[in-house]
């Protein structure tokens, strides 16, 4: 899956030749295989002095899943990952000696290893020092991934409202961070709030018996969503529309669900989805947004029909469906809209699919606080440059071009999407709520 | 079970078995004209395309049924157990056995019959029933001459008997042999044994062209409004009915030439329009005992209330050639205490618009009634409005022994919806002839 | 085993010669046939005249003017063994449509008596040329089932020659019993061919016997005014059957028939005999019109035919097969060609 120019530049004498050259080379990411370690190598937990409770907490938590778990910068290993701890920093200038410490353990952190900061987000009525001090692991750790090598990425955990170290979401969070799940996540910051959520009976099981719906499973991203839903133990109803069903049935056969030959503008797509979930499966854990359509045109030369057909499917059909699902009042549901980093910084040619895109982002937002009410989320995942069929037909030297402008130097695979979307589907992560995840290798500017 | 028993009292039938076999739904692929979309298909590609779709819809992946029976018309001899291998390369279980039927154009209900009586009986929980066929990729044997030369050539014991019998071979045996529709003991097509029943009967051209254009508005009305979604999964990049010509009118088909019935005395009225093309497509349907479906969060589309079949002697003129439901429909009725009023849909198999027309006529025809029928007069006139409602043949095509299985869904699918619509429980009447002066016809009933 | 002297329709008693053999099937089959003792030796006999239409009878000797009368012989072949028949038999069935089996077909027993009937027909005291002479019409009793194994008693004369429109007609008679069969009970299988020489004469009263005992003949004198060429008033009906004939329908059948006159066999040695294309043997139309009807002829039926034009080859004929108006009353067939209204046979299969 790895395309062919990072393959190149991996291996054997091309390897050699581009390191002479100077080549951007692009690492072999590492993806999660069940049964593999959760890191690289061991961890180091570092803290300022007012963060150590948290630090410990965190250290705690990742000695409970196994890991070798240092305190010490200066021990001599390969580092697998860094947490840097930052939750109580009160002043900015409390920092230092952690970041440094960071800094310190950078050129023996391994290939795909992995920075993850803890911190707090600025609340209202900081303090100006609080808030400042808070504020700056934002850019700290942005700027800090874009130097990381090798594979290795680097994010944030951005605690709200009072979220304890301890709590389930945060702990599943971290480990989606650490994990080779979060392969093609660089340089994102992703707030937890406090949730109640139950740890699951197993990491590599997360949906373990949930149903959920993914809409554009036929195939491409959707239907590696499907698959790694149901590798996670959820029964996934597959939904595409009719002229897709071939794929479809294939998708549903290879995951073991259903096949839901259903056109997502219908008036009544949301009734349909819920009624063949509670009837075949008796109930609804998780949708996934994520059909959607492309008809690129400069605005100056749009057609109706072009803005129209992308707006119906990856807008409004989301919206008229989640209103379908809030009337419903189902308890602890999940729902994850594809996005995509167009509808954050804009893109030249698509001016309908970034309107209907930040609109995701829009009513994502609004959802959010309407689903956990009931204990459930709305989240949206915000995919870069995916290698797709779709992307596949881009001409070979601009694919090549967006390849390697994210700090990862390499597309995305749609697996890399599945998995954001599989942990932010997941129980575990009821304290992310209302976030837009992006899954870019670090692409482009904005947040 | 008490309850149940009281329940099916009130409804039709008195022929009942032990318990209800249900019909849960269908799948089929999109029938293609022969020669077209599935040029290079094979009979268990389709089927299994038509399959997987199945298994797909209902999430029958890895199940074990309790039998998969269907079978093809046009069979090569490589395909003497097509539905088994086709069983073993669809996702269900592959302990799930299967067996090959068939019934010309009526093995599809056949073979839906043979696995409604087998789950009434108590033999089997579950059964998928259908059919396919492909014009394009038929078998094409040796001559006569050729082959029994061949054979003879494989059982001599020496090199000169072996010489001997292939010295036989001529010239002219070289040609290969099609398979014909023609009728073994008459030589005439179906089409010209029809054209001599329309005669019989006095059809005209005009009613022939009606049943034709409103086979395919139906059936395009049908498309449009999602009937299909899910009754069909696209194979091959088709994702319709290729036959259907929604935009056809009463004067395109009444500008086309008729193609057979030329050499009788009487004017000529069959034309390509109203008869149907040769066509290549898959078809199943999956039944199961209540209980199964209930056990599988399966929904239950129709009861698959009884079946007769019935035969003809069309080889001396005594009846036409497509007759047989006429004969089969009024001792299946008398069986269930049922009249034609009774029945909110009739699914006529469209083998030629004037099949519908003559089985009518003979239907309304007293001394018919009496001296073929053995009926007191008539047996009856129905309304026309609930023949064919979403198309029949004339538009959909005719894939032979596909074609009960499209019919058996829709059938089920129609009573459903009906039922749900109204309140009160919906039956439809399905008649399909067959080559060799068969008919197979069976009644199903909203549960 | 003595067998009672043979009459003719009329009374006449003919004397019976016995010959050795039944003269060859010919072809591919005598050499099968040899296995099976008798059939084969027939080489002793003058091998086939042609028999066949469209020669005018003048300048041929012996004819016009002279007293026409039919030999007083019966031909008789006894001890013919079947057994070796099997293949014949069955390449017999699969090319006329019946099925196959060990039961020989009444069109089949047609084919084994033939050649002995065409033996009489070209013995020196016969007064008639064979060529020139027109096959009009066929009836055969079938009384029951003769097969394979069956010994068979095989007797055949000319008889009852009669005036005609157009010529005089006659009946060659074939009878077959079972060996040892009581020769005054009807046989087995009777079959009556009746043909026309056209341009004969018979005087006024022919000592042949009067035309009016040609009725007997079961109107094979009608038909023969009707079915031997003129195209009269007729409407066909709704077929319920179609032979697409082949170019090779002549020669398949002659080789099995042993009838291997010209007419048959190719378009060019046809058109030497007059004809366009070659053309399908009348007995072959008639056995495929006997096979149509099934095996609801029962096993004691009789089946005649009626020929009008000739089937030409390639060709397409259409059929019905009609059941008569009470079950068990049997069945008429017609032939024809649709494209030009054309009657080919048309005949009757009734039971017995």
């Amino acid at each position: 899956m790895t395309d062919r120019y990072t393959k190149a530049v991996n291996s054997g004498f091309t390897k050699t030749l581009a390191t002479r050259l100077g080549l951007p080379r692009p690492a072999i990411l590492r993806r999660y295989r069940a049964g593999d370690p959760l890191t690289v190598g061991p961890v180091l937990v570092v803290s300022d002095g007012a963060s150590k409770a948290d630090a410990d907490a965190v250290a705690q938590t990742l000695l409970g899943w196994d890991l070798d778990v240092r305190r010490d910068p200066t021990d001599d290993v390969r580092w697998g990952a860094v947490v840097l701890v930052l939750t109580e920093t009160a002043r900015p200038a409390d920092a230092s000696e952690a970041v440094l410490a960071v800094g310190s353990v950078l050129r023996r952190l391994a290939g795909n290893g992995r920075v993850v900061t803890v911190s707090r987000a600025p609340a209202d009525g900081d303090t100006p020092e609080l808030a400042a001090a808070r504020n700056a692991v934002d850019g700290f750790l942005r700027s800090l991934a874009k130097e990381l090598r090798g594979g290795a990425t680097g994010n944030g955990i951005v605690l709200t409202g009072g979220a304890a170290l301890d709590q389930t979401s945060v702990r599943a969070t971290l480990r989606f961070f650490l994990s080779a799940k979060s392969a093609y996540v660089d340089g994102q910051l992703l707030q937890v709030g406090p949730a109640d959520a139950a740890l699951p009976e197993e990491w590599d099981r997360p949906l373990d018996g949930k149903v959920a719906v993914v809409t554009g499973a036929a195939r491409g991203i959707g239907a590696a969503i499907a698959r790694t839903l149901a590798r996670d133990g959820a029964t996934v109803v597959c939904v595409d529309v009719p002229a897709a069903g071939e794929g479809l049935a294939r998708t549903a056969n290879a995951v073991g669900g259903t096949a839901l030959q259903l056109d997502v503008t219908a008036e009544d797509a949301g009734q349909r989805i819920l009624q063949h979930a509670r009837e075949r499966h008796g109930g609804l854990d998780v949708v996934v947004h994520n059909a959607g359509i492309l008809r690129d045109k400069l605005l100056a030369n749009m057609k109706p029909a072009q803005w129209d057909a992308v707006i119906a499917v990856n807008l409004a059909a989301q919206l008229r469906i989640n209103e379908a699902l809030l009337d419903a009042g189902l308890d602890g549901l999940h729902v994850v809209s594809l996005a995509s980093t167009s509808g954050i910084a804009g893109n030249k040619g698509q001016t309908n699919y970034a309107f209907s895109k930040a609109g995701v982002i829009g009513h994502t937002r609004a959802t959010s606080p309407l689903l956990g009410a009931r204990g459930g989320t709305a989240n949206a995942v915000a995919p870069g440059f995916i290698e797709t069929d779709m992307t596949a037909s881009i001409p070979f030297a601009t694919r090549s071009v967006a390849r390697l402008l994210p700090t990862l130097s390499q597309g995305g695979e749609p697996v890399d999407v599945a998995e954001a979307i599989a942990f932010l589907a997941s129980p575990a992560a009821a304290g992310v709520n209302g976030q837009v995840l992006r899954v870019c290798g670090q692409h482009m500017v904005g947040q | 079970m008490a309850t149940r028993q009281t329940s099916r009292a009130q409804t039709a039938g008195a022929a009942q078995g032990p318990r209800d076999a249900v019909v849960v739904g269908g799948n089929r692929i999109p029938f293609a004209r022969a020669g077209k979309k599935y040029a290079d298909a094979s009979n268990q590609e389709m089927f299994t395309a038509a399959l997987e779709g199945l298994v797909a819809r209902y999430g029958l992946q890895g199940e074990r049924l309790g039998e998969v029976v269907g079978g093809a018309v046009l069979k090569h001899s490589r395909d003497f157990n097509l539905v088994r291998e086709s069983v073993l390369g669809s996702s269900l279980s592959p302990q799930t056995p299967a067996f090959d039927l068939q019934q010309a154009c009526a093995t599809g209900l056949e073979a839906t019959i043979t696995i409604a009586n087998k789950i009434r009986l108590g033999q089997i929980e579950s059964g998928v029933s259908g059919g396919t066929d492909t014009v394009s990729d038929a078998p094409i044997a040796v001559s006569e001459g050729m082959r029994r030369a061949l054979l003879d050539a494989g059982h001599a014991k020496t090199w000169q008997d072996r010489a001997k019998a292939l010295a036989r071979i001529r010239p002219a045996d070289l040609k290969p042999l099609s398979p014909a529709t023609d009728e073994p003991r008459t030589g005439l097509s179906m089409g010209e044994h029809q054209a001599v029943t329309t005669a019989r009967w006095g059809i005209t051209r005009e009613a022939q062209d009606e049943i034709a254009l409103a086979s395919h508005q139906h059936l395009a009305e049908a498309w449009e409004s999602g009937f299909f979604d899910d009754l069909v999964t696209p194979f091959r990049g088709l994702t319709r009915d290729d036959n259907m010509r929604p935009d056809t009118s009463a004067e395109k088909l009444a500008g086309l030439k008729p193609v057979f019935g030329r050499s009788l005395e009487t004017p000529a009225t069959m034309t390509a329009g109203n008869s149907t093309p040769l066509t290549d497509g898959a078809s199943t349907v999956l039944l199961g005992s209540r209980e199964w479906a209930e056990a599988h969060d399966l929904p239950v589309l129709a009861r698959f209330v009884d079946a007769e079949t019935a035969a003809v002697d069309f080889v001396h003129g005594r009846e036409g050639l497509l007759m047989a439901p006429v004969h089969a429909v009024p001792r299946l009725l008398a069986r269930n205490g049922l009249s034609l009023e009774d029945f909110d849909f009739f699914e006529i198999h469209e083998a030629f618009a004037s099949t519908v027309l003559t089985t009518l006529a003979a239907w309304e025809d007293a001394d018919y009634g009496k001296n073929e029928l053995g009926l007191p007069g008539a047996f009856g006139s129905l309304d026309r409005s609930r023949i064919n409602v979403h198309g029949s043949s004339l538009a959909a095509g005719h894939p032979f022994a596909a074609t009960g299985g499209r019919i058996v869904a829709t059938a089920a699918k129609l009573v459903a919806t009906k039922a749900a619509e109204t309140g009160k429980p919906a039956r439809a009447l399905v008649s399909v002839c067959a080559a060799g002066g068969l008919g197979a016809t069976a009644v199903l009933e909203s549960v | 085993m003595t067998a009672a002297p043979p009459r003719t329709a009329d009374g006449r008693e003919l004397r019976v010669e016995t010959q050795p053999g039944l003269p060859g099937l010919g072809g591919l089959y005598a050499r099968g046939a040899a296995a099976s003792g008798r059939i084969a030796a027939g080489r002793a006999l003058p091998s086939l005249p042609v028999i066949g239409e469209g020669r005018s009878p003048d300048g041929q000797p012996g004819t016009a003017g002279s007293d026409l009368s039919l030999p007083d012989v019966a031909y008789r072949v006894s001890g013919v063994g079947t057994d070796g028949l099997e293949r014949h038999l069955h390449d017999y069935q699969r090319l006329l449509h019946e099925p196959v089996s060990s039961t020989l077909p009444a069109g089949y027993l047609h084919v084994l008596a033939f050649p002995l009937g065409t033996a009489v027909m070209v013995r020196g005291d016969f007064p008639l040329p064979l060529l020139g002479m027109v096959h009009v019409a066929n009836r055969v009793d079938v009384r029951g089932p003769v097969v394979l194994g069956d010994v068979l008693d095989v007797r055949a004369w000319a008889e009852n020659l009669r005036p005609h429109r157009r010529g005089v007609q006659l009946d060659l008679v074939a009878e077959v019993r079972h060996d040892g069969a009581d020769a005054a009970a009807p046989p087995v299988w009777r079959g009556v061919s009746t043909y026309l020489a056209k341009g004969f004469e018979l005087p006024a009263k022919g000592q042949s016997g009067s035309s009016g005992s040609g009725s007997s003949g079961s109107g094979s004198s009608g038909s023969g005014s009707s079915g031997s060429g003129s195209t009269d008033e007729w409407t066909p009906p709704l077929p319920t059957g179609r032979w697409a004939l082949g170019p090779e329908t002549g020669r398949a059948y002659a080789a099995l028939s042993g009838d291997r006159n010209p007419i048959h066999m190719s378009a060019l040695s046809a058109k030497a005999f007059g004809f366009p294309r070659a053309i399908a043997h009348g007995m072959y139309t008639a056995a495929r019109a006997l096979a149509d009807v099934g095996p609801g002829r029962g096993d004691a039926y009789r089946w005649t035919v009626e020929f009008g034009k000739p089937v030409l080859l390639p060709g397409t004929v259409d059929v019905a097969i009609t059941p008569g108006a009470e079950d068990g009353s049997g069945y008429s067939y017609v032939g024809w060609n649709a494209r030009k209204g054309l009657r080919h046979l048309s005949g009757e299969v009734v039971p017995l």
